[in-house]
């Protein structure tokens, strides 16, 4: 068999007859073994032989003059055959090479980066062990150390173990000093790692009674800050201090290992406290054997029960009223998997109208191929050597496509993983080698889709018929249907992802125009850190005395300090009511704590009383502004000035101003009850705070970040400096996703356009082609140039507007997969449906005028002496 | 140099004379059988066949078809150039033999 297939189908017979009889005769000789044995020897040392032979003839394309007349060589040497005839064909026909090669590459580099974003982001496994039965808490961030002990002490059923973790920035010292440095830390129970299924790297995690009352602090190290001190096993053991605070390296986490976000470097303990309520953790459950997310509902209603008779929630609070556990991977990337599988499917789209515009140029192809293929056919050559040929020609575009397209993957891959908000999932963003099998892979199988209309085309097609047609020039030719139903497909498709960008681009106009109630032009904004060691009055000096150096930089035209800068959702909401006025619905209001300035830094005007000065720091007496939420909700009618308040912080404060509403809450969140009070008249300072620094006109708010920085350090050493950024992008990254997948969509919007267009005018360019002859001979009986561009033009917008119309009718059934993305614009909006109409008849219409044009201008003389 | 003239390779030599010794049973099969015999080594067929081709590319041996006991076979033989190819082989294998004395080393073999 391994021999018959290696050999020229005219020696074929022959050899294995030969063969047969010297097998015959050795068995009658040395007996059957020895024969088996030489068969053997004679099929393993043949085949390198035979297929170096089938190689070197199919690329020196040499016949024995034996074989002349009995064509029919081995597979291999008709692929390399058919390969040379490929290349040498393309090669002749570089505009058309071109055009192809570089339509499927574009498709496939989109499709390539994006699949390889995905399959490393939403496809690799989660660096826990059985993640599938890990589950993520509802209300994430409000669970209170009590919960979590009084869980653990009545472990509800469902689940085996749950651990509680909770999130925080902070500055550490390397072992061996050097400046403080920020880093996101975890502070967990000490059964964290045991839930998570994990074990380190080297050393260990933690144990039980880790998070015991005055149990020590220690200290996990993710691979990558291991790496950064020095990679060095004696760390071990050693203190890494950590806000201040020493904490025993116990051990290290494996590469690859992440919780619950790449950006978390350190593990710490926490003594859990059971009096402690404050609601900042989050919790993880591992489901316990038999029980999956499906019938956890009575369990979790079990658990909301018994944490309710032991809590006491008000109703207003009460978080067991809706439970929901969501599995840890859509937890970890929950908000990124809608917009990458949006991104995906728009770059499939591309794909397949790369695929239909390519298919229509072969099919264009063939059929003026047609007298060279029923040529051939009458000579002897068979269908399938015909369609092996064009399947070969169609894989040589793939493999090119292939490669141009990995390069355009490869390139394209960073500027798509920062172009979409994949957050802290960025770091796990890594360009690998999938990106190159990808392309290939989605290449070939692009060239095979490519390959099989024009080949059904061929198989359908009578291709002597075409030979008697031939010479009458093809009047009556084949109708063009296959290229006309591609392009109203890629033209339906394109419609498809034009009115896409065009319902993001008005979901980003409307996002915009929301007043965020601040000036977001000149503000530059920093995150700051401070050691927790350092005792509460003297953080409250040292941020204090940060403000003046700020505000006398140059170009700097005022400074201040907040807990929680607007548009960044989060903070705190406290407790409010007024002196004499009873409570409403509403009780807690938005509480920011701020330095004098602050107002006018952001641009939050004073409606009415005054703004803080610099004075009423020093004062004694604590002063509150209210937004106009907070008026509204609690005031009524009342004059708020003068009023004494509830200043949540166990006393009274006086009213002295109104403020306009900002974002305090998140852009689209509407006005929000808020209220701002000093620093120095808040006893809690929190941790992290943000710097807001307002630049002179004209001077850039990116260009004093480091005259801030080092002044920071200068005047509070333990303070660091965890982020820069600017009031705009603050703004920009409120919108949203919409922002960026608007950008890709827009991109991608165009390059559908351009494709389809390209369509069009390939199928138009063939339908004029294929009756210039009849329209010499029409144009020489006296039809004007004017009417035959109207009826080239016309044919081609027919193809257009069915292709519209079959867009719009699909853009109504599938847009409702963007719905996640979009404000204050339906899915089926029509503005943007008509504008995605609009753009693609025009679009299609001026790709049909050049080939009309180009057919009118011809001189009829001329093209019937050609024909 | 052109290719022609390139020396021939110790198996192209090998099946060049062979086909010169079957004479009109020149065929893939008794080719491979005649070196066998003469050299008592084993050939694989492959080679044989792979071997016959290239010499046909270089105009060594000429095939054609022809019918032997019934049966349609490719037959070979060589051609001028072929002849002339084994001659200049066998010309500069005999310049190369000229003063070599093997007969003190093969005393002591």
């Amino acid at each position: 068999m391994l021999l018959r297939s290696l050999l020229h189908d005219a020696e074929r017979d022959e050899v294995e007859a030969d063969i047969r009889g010297e097998y015959a005769m050795r068995c009658d000789r040395d007996g059957v073994e020895s024969a088996n044995a030489w068969i053997w020897r004679q099929a393993s040392a043949s085949a390198p032989a035979s297929l170096k032979r089938s190689w070197w003839r199919g690329w020196t394309g040499f016949e024995s003059q034996a074989h002349m007349h009995r064509p029919g060589g081995v597979m291999l040497e008709q692929w390399i055959q058919d390969a040379r005839f490929a290349v040498r064909r393309l090669m002749k026909r570089p505009l058309f090479a071109t055009l192809a090669i570089v339509t499927l590459a574009l498709g496939v580099g989109g499709t390539a980066a994006v699949y390889s974003l995905v399959r490393t982001l939403l496809l690799e496994p989660l660096p826990y062990g059985n993640s599938s039965t890990l589950a993520a808490f509802w209300n994430p961030f409000d669970w209170s150390q009590a919960e979590h002990l009084f869980l653990q002490d009545n472990m509800p059923a469902g689940f085996s173990d749950i651990a509680a973790y909770t999130q925080m920035d902070l500055t550490f010292t390397a072992p061996d000093g050097g400046a403080p440095q920020s880093t996101s830390m975890i502070v967990s129970s000490a059964n964290l790692f045991g839930v998570l299924d994990v074990q380190p790297l080297f050393g260990q995690v933690f144990g039980p009674g880790d998070d015991a009352q005055g149990a020590e602090p220690k200290v996990v190290l993710s691979y990558g800050l291991w790496r950064t001190l020095g990679e060095d096993r004696s760390l071990i053991g050693r203190p890494l201090e950590i806000g201040g605070e020493p904490h025993t390296i116990i051990g290290v986490m494996p590469p690859g290992f992440w919780f619950p976000d790449p950006e978390a470097r350190v593990w710490v303990n926490a003594p859990f406290d059971p009096e402690n309520r404050s609601g900042n953790y989050a919790m993880i459950g591992r489901l316990a054997d038999g029980y999956t997310f499906g019938n956890m509902a009575a369990p979790l209603a079990q658990m909301g029960t018994r944490l309710r008779e032991r809590f006491d929630y008000p109703p207003d609070w009460d978080k067991t009223r809706n439970p929901v556990l969501t599995p840890i991977a859509d937890s970890v990337a929950g908000t990124v998997k809608p917009m990458l599988l949006a991104t995906l499917a728009a770059m499939a789209l591309i794909l397949l109208i790369a695929c239909s515009n390519v298919a229509a140029l072969m099919l264009g192809q063939v059929d003026s191929r047609s007298t060279e293929l029923a040529v051939r056919s009458a000579l002897g050559a068979n269908r399938r050597q015909l369609m092996q040929q064009l399947v070969m020609e169609t894989v040589i575009l793939g493999v090119a496509a292939g490669l141009l397209g990995s390069l355009l993957a490869a390139g394209s891959f960073s500027v798509l993983k920062h172009s979409l908000a994949l957050g802290a999932l960025l770091d796990n963003a890594q360009l690998d080698w999938s990106v190159f099998t990808g392309a290939m892979g989605i290449s070939l199988l692009a060239a095979l889709v490519v390959a099989a209309v024009p080949a059904i085309s061929l198989w359908r097609g009578d291709l002597r018929d075409s030979l008697t047609h031939s010479r009458t020039s093809g009047i009556s030719g084949r109708g063009g249907r296959t290229e006309n139903a591609l392009v109203i497909f890629e033209v339906a498709l394109a419609v498809l992802l034009v009115a896409g960008a065009a319902l993001l681009i008005r979901t980003v106009d409307n996002l915009r125009s929301i007043d965020p109630g601040v000036t977001v032009e000149q503000v530059a904004v920093l995150d700051i850190i401070t050691e927790y060691t350092t005792a509460r009055p003297e953080r409250a000096r040292m941020l204090s005395d940060i403000i003046p150096g700020l505000q006398a930089l140059p170009g700097v035209e005022n400074a201040a300090l907040t807990q929680q800068l607007p548009l960044r959702h989060g903070g705190n909401n406290w407790g409010f009511h007024v002196e004499g006025i009873e409570r409403g619905n509403q009780s807690t209001t938005a509480f920011r704590i701020v330095t004098p300035g602050y107002l006018s830094t952001l641009g939050i005007d004073i409606r009415q009383g005054r703004d803080f000065t610099p004075a009423d720091a020093v004062s004694e007496e604590p002063l509150v502004i209210i937004n106009e939420a907070t008026r509204d909700a609690f005031f009524g009618p009342v004059d708020p000035i003068g009023r004494m308040v509830a200043s949540g912080t166990g006393g009274l404060a006086r009213v002295i101003g109104v403020a306009g509403n900002a974002a305090e809450a998140g852009l689209t969140a509407g006005p929000t009850p808020a209220r701002y009070m000093l620093l120095s008249h808040v006893p809690s300072t929190a941790l992290q705070q943000t710097v807001v620094i307002r630049t002179r006109e004209g001077v850039d708010p990116a260009s004093v970040f480091d005259a801030a920085r080092s002044t920071i350090e200068r005047v509070a050493p333990i303070v660091a400096v965890s982020n820069t950024t600017t009031m705009q992008d603050v703004f920009d990254r409120a919108v949203g996703p919409a922002l960026q997948l608007k950008s890709l969509l827009v991109i991608l919007g165009g390059l559908a356009l351009v494709l389809g267009a390209v369509g069009v005018y390939g199928v138009v360019s063939h339908f004029v082609g294929k009756r210039r002859r009849e329209w010499s001979i029409r144009m020489a009986l006296g039809l004007r140039p004017w009417q035959l561009i109207g009826r080239i033009v016309a044919r081609g917008g027919m193809l257009v507007a069915a292709g519209t119309v079959i867009g719009i009718i699909a853009s109504l059934a599938v847009m409702r997969v963007l719905s996640t993305f979009l404000y204050d614009v339906t899915p089926a909006d029509r503005p943007s449906l008509m504008i995605a109409m609009a753009i693609l008849l025009a679009a299609g219409m001026l790709a049909a005028l050049i080939p009309a044009w180009r057919a009118s201008r011809a001189d009829p003389a001329t093209v019937l002496r050609e024909q | 140099m052109t290719q022609n003239d390139a020396p021939l390779g110790a198996f192209e030599e090998q099946v060049l004379l062979a086909v010169m010794r079957t004479r009109e049973n020149a065929y893939g099969m008794r080719v491979r059988q005649e070196i066998e015999a003469v050299t008592g080594r084993d050939v694989a067929i492959g080679a044989v066949y792979s071997t016959l081709d290239r010499l046909e590319a270089k105009a060594l041996v000429r095939s054609g078809r022809s019918s032997i006991d019934g049966s349609s076979r490719r037959m070979f033989e060589v051609a001028p150039a072929g002849a002339h190819a084994l001659a200049q082989t066998k010309l500069m294998r005999d310049r190369l033999w000229r003063g070599v004395d093997l007969k003190p080393l093969l005393a002591a073999y």
